[in-house]
């Protein structure tokens, strides 16, 4: 009897349903496609056979590369046959992105980040056109990929592929690797658009056996500049703020590695190293090691001997020689070009870098901030992954080791995350306020959570242009609302503040002006910028950066 | 790369206005057809004395939005969207094929006189520059009286607003504006209180008019007024035709669901170049023009390259 039991549990049970699923679906195309080649013309329909209703797809856009070709044809699907899909993007940075969920092909959407479509996002969420699964950093939906976001399907964008399917990604390998890694080893299906099918790779990027089609697109996938800064554009505000940074933190602390934000401010920084940074000495004793796209701010630094190492977390259009003739500094493959990767350069900027400085739109009277307005879904990308003190890191370096404040005997070190702002936004908008727009948006779009960029608690450091706050320092929140509003100018934050406690402050050390710090307001100077525009930077390069046409202006 | 035609609202018009429009056989059309619907020469309506009636300024801007759109459209010109602000949402409809033109300017010439009589003396609007729409708000609020009643009208940029209610309650407004550190806040000369509730009972006798017209499915999606969106059936273009007049215009989001969608291309409908000024602003990285201030030909030839792209 009990026998006969096991027997009908055993004939029952099926352990291979996602794989038995694919092979259904990818004999159902068998005639459609010429092995794992998918004629370009024939996308649609192959997809709305290898894709079905309810299932997780996941699609590949970030900030910069886009699988647009594959975006496009989902689009072009019949949502009366295909429909109700789960989406998970990192980035919704296409019109058609969205145009999925008004014509009902997607239902549901878990991403990270929506800032070029950011109203419509708004707009559907009020509509009720789109479920809102939940909004994540980069590393937390990657993450979320392997544990219960599997995706059924993978939709990424190569440059070239072999007819086996090996995949060359080059220096925009960003985030392919893990999603296709996410889907191939679960049964779900990889179809991959490529520029180009060659028989000649550069290199391997992602193995041929991880892939299970391949077509090529009607054009290039679509590659934004994203992090191209030109010099002429940044302020004596900026630089002073970044001579205080250089002199009241990095080397203050010994910063040794670090990550950037893509502000004019941070660029400031870069373009400082091998000018004022080089006249306090400091080549060679500090920002060696980077997690950061290929900037091309960052050239005279390298150029100058600054910079040991860079990994990258994708690339940046124009920088691919110059970084293929950088080797020793970027990471490259036997074939030379950049080899990025989103998530791994995510880990490294959460895990392994002494610091962080990034900028914002709003920051409260408690150091938290948040780049959101009102009436705007944008998500987060990855500046909260870099933007915190992660609590399980164990290893030190001088800089963490020198956040502690105590001598008990638990203590431990933390990262520096910096916060660098003027005191006004343009158009006469106060950064520092009582109350976050965060708030507003968590009650108006019914959010889980206020949408924080950085939280307070991490935030070590606050730099405008009055000075830097030492929030690391305070030992109660009395003491560090205290040190925001005395550089917090005369925004609603800074009227507060009584100025003859300013001067206590500065004597604690909790508050720097300039002067403490040795630098001289009037020197602040856009003369300092090691390039001060766009083809000062490609003269450095020797030639080798070919900066996109928007930025060419000779 | 994606198109879109703007037509412009009240605010725009200039005397002579209907002359300047680009020379085309289309464009002559229109009027006579106007001129046919009107039962009056069409430009009558354009000369500076006739333009002291919001019911020519509006016959004659949305004349001249259709006759350029008709133009554009005899030259091969076909924009991916259109919205107009304001009486231009109508030349706009006309674009998409919602409205036939004769029929809208019928309703458009109702529309001007509802909103002539509907306030004669003691309303009107005020404009507030540098201060967003939140802040404005809650100045609103705390200084709102049931009987001068004032409300936010249009939202034409993220801190260019107008106002709309009792002089009075919009001067009292005007002054907090100021003092909160508005950059501009003063009174419009319009004696209309257009685009808030005072005006419901012009928008529901609009909207018996409408039900009147025959409707067809837009031919160009259309963005609407009232809710930024795009709108794709006809009926909740014809709602929007209706309701916009007693609604705030959310023309910044309008536009900017414009952006999201893919439009880098935006070129105005003559007269003027108010919302191509404010598309500038708002969108650094599109290309915006004018039928006003850069010419038809150029704006032909623009969109004509720009589309092959």
């Amino acid at each position: 009897m009990l026998e006969k039991i096991n027997q009908n549990t055993k004939t029952k049970q099926s352990w291979t349903k996602r794989f038995d699923a694919k092979n259904k679906r990818t004999e159902s195309v068998k005639d459609l496609v010429e092995g794992m080649v998918i004629p370009t013309e024939r996308i649609v329909e192959v997809m709305e056979k290898l894709i079905q209703s309810g299932d997780r797809v996941v699609l590949e856009g970030n900030n910069q590369k886009q699988a647009s070709f594959l975006s496009a044809a989902l689009a072009q699907t019949n949502p009366k046959e295909l429909f109700n899909l789960h989406m998970i993007m990192s980035s919704i940075s296409r019109p058609e992105h969205l145009d999925l969920f008004e014509r009902g092909t997607a239902k549901k959407l878990d991403f990270a980040y929506a800032g070029p479509q950011s109203l419509r996002m708004s707009q559907m969420l009020e509509d009720k056109q789109l479920e809102m699964g939940e909004i994540h950093t980069y590393i937390e939906l990657y993450g979320r990929l392997f544990v219960d976001l599997i995706p059924s399907v993978a939709l990424v964008a190569a440059d070239k592929a072999d007819r086996y399917g090996n995949l060359y990604t080059g220096p925009n390998t960003e985030e392919t690797p893990t999603l296709v890694e996410a889907a191939a080893f679960s049964d779900g299906i990889v179809i991959v658009q490529v520029n180009e099918l060659t028989d000649d790779l550069p290199r391997v990027d992602i193995p041929g056996s991880w892939i299970d089609y391949i077509v090529v697109a009607d054009r290039p996938y679509e590659l934004e500049p994203l992090f191209t800064r030109d010099p002429r554009h940044i302020t004596d505000i900026q630089i002073l703020q970044a001579m205080m940074i250089i002199r009241g933190i990095y080397e203050k602390h010994n910063v040794q590695s670090l990550n950037h934000g893509i502000g004019y401010n941070t660029a400031a920084i870069e373009l400082l190293l091998p000018t004022y940074g080089e006249s306090l000495g400091l080549k060679g004793k500090i920002c060696k090691h980077w997690t950061l796209n290929p900037h091309p701010t960052l050239i005279p630094a390298i150029e100058s001997g600054w910079v040991e190492s860079i990994h990258c977390f994708g690339g940046e259009v124009g920088m691919e020689k110059y970084v293929a003739a950088r080797r020793d500094v970027f990471f490259t493959g036997r074939d030379g070009s950049l080899r990025s990767n989103r998530t791994l350069s995510q880990l490294a900027g959460q895990y392994a870098v002494d610091l962080f400085v990034g900028s914002s739109l709003q920051i409260d009277q408690d150091g938290n901030s948040s780049t959101v307005t009102r009436g705007r879904l944008s998500g987060y990308g990855g500046a909260p992954n870099m933007g915190h003190n992660p609590g399980g890191r164990r290893h030190s370096t001088p800089a963490w080791l020198n956040m502690m404040t105590s001598d008990e005997p638990l203590v431990r070190g933390r990262k520096l995350v910096v916060q660098v702002v003027e005191t006004f936004q343009t158009g006469n908008k106060p950064v520092f306020v009582e109350s976050l727009d965060a708030i507003d948006v968590k009650n108006d779009s019914e959010l889980a959570v206020a949408p924080v960029m950085i939280y307070g608690e991490d935030v070590t450091h606050v730099v405008t242009e009055e000075g830097i706050a030492y929030l690391y320092k305070t030992d109660d929140m009395e003491k560090r609302r205290e040190a925001i509003a005395a550089i917090a100018g005369v925004t609603p934050v800074g009227l507060k503040h009584d100025p003859k406690k300013t001067e206590e402050l500065r004597k604690e050390g909790l508050v720097a002006f300039p002067e403490d710090l040795g630098i001289r307001r009037s020197d602040a100077k856009r003369s300092l910028l090691a390039a001060k525009n766009v083809e000062e930077i490609v003269e450095w390069s020797d030639g080798l950066y070919e900066p996109p046409a928007k930025f060419r202006s000779w | 790369m994606k198109l879109a035609f703007l037509f412009p609202g009240q605010g725009s018009q200039m005397p002579g206005l209907l002359s300047e429009l680009p020379e085309s056989e289309a464009t002559r059309k229109v009027l006579d057809s106007a001129t046919e619907s009107l039962n009056e020469n069409i430009f009558n309506f354009h000369s500076p004395d006739a333009l002291r009636s919001t019911t020519a300024v509006q016959i004659s801007l949305l004349s001249a939005g259709v006759a350029a759109f008709k133009a554009f459209e005899s030259e091969g010109v076909k924009p991916d969207f259109v919205a107009g602000h304001s009486v231009g949402a109508f030349s706009a409809a006309v674009a998409a094929g919602v409205l036939e033109f004769g029929e809208a300017v019928k309703i458009v010439k109702i529309r001007g006189e509802l909103m002539e009589s509907a306030y004669p003396t003691g309303y009107g609007m005020g404009v507030v520059l540098g201060m967003d729409s939140y802040n404005v708000q809650s100045i609103i609020d705390q200084h709102f009286d049931k009987e001068y009643p004032v409300f936010i009208a249009n939202q034409n940029g993220p801190d260019q607003l107008t106002i709309s209610g009792a002089i009075s309650a919009i001067q009292k407004v005007l002054i907090e504006t100021r003092r909160n550190g508005a950059r501009r806040a003063e009174l419009l000369n319009v004696s209309t209180p257009s685009h808030c509730q005072l005006l419901l009972p012009v928008a529901e006798k609009l909207a018996e008019a409408l039900q009147q017209v025959k409707i067809y499915p837009p031919s160009i999606p259309y963005a609407g007024n009232r809710n930024a969106r795009i709108l794709s059936n006809p009926f909740d273009i014809r709602q929007d035709l209706a309701e916009s007049v007693s609604s705030p215009v959310k023309w910044h989001d309008a536009s900017t669901v414009l952006y999201e969608k893919g439009v880098r291309l935006f070129i105005e409908m003559p007269p003027g170049a108010v919302l191509s000024r404010l598309a500038a602003k708002a969108f650094p990285d599109a290309r915006v023009l004018s039928v006003a201030e850069n010419g038809f030909d150029d704006c032909q030839f623009i969109a004509k390259r720009e589309k092959l792209k």
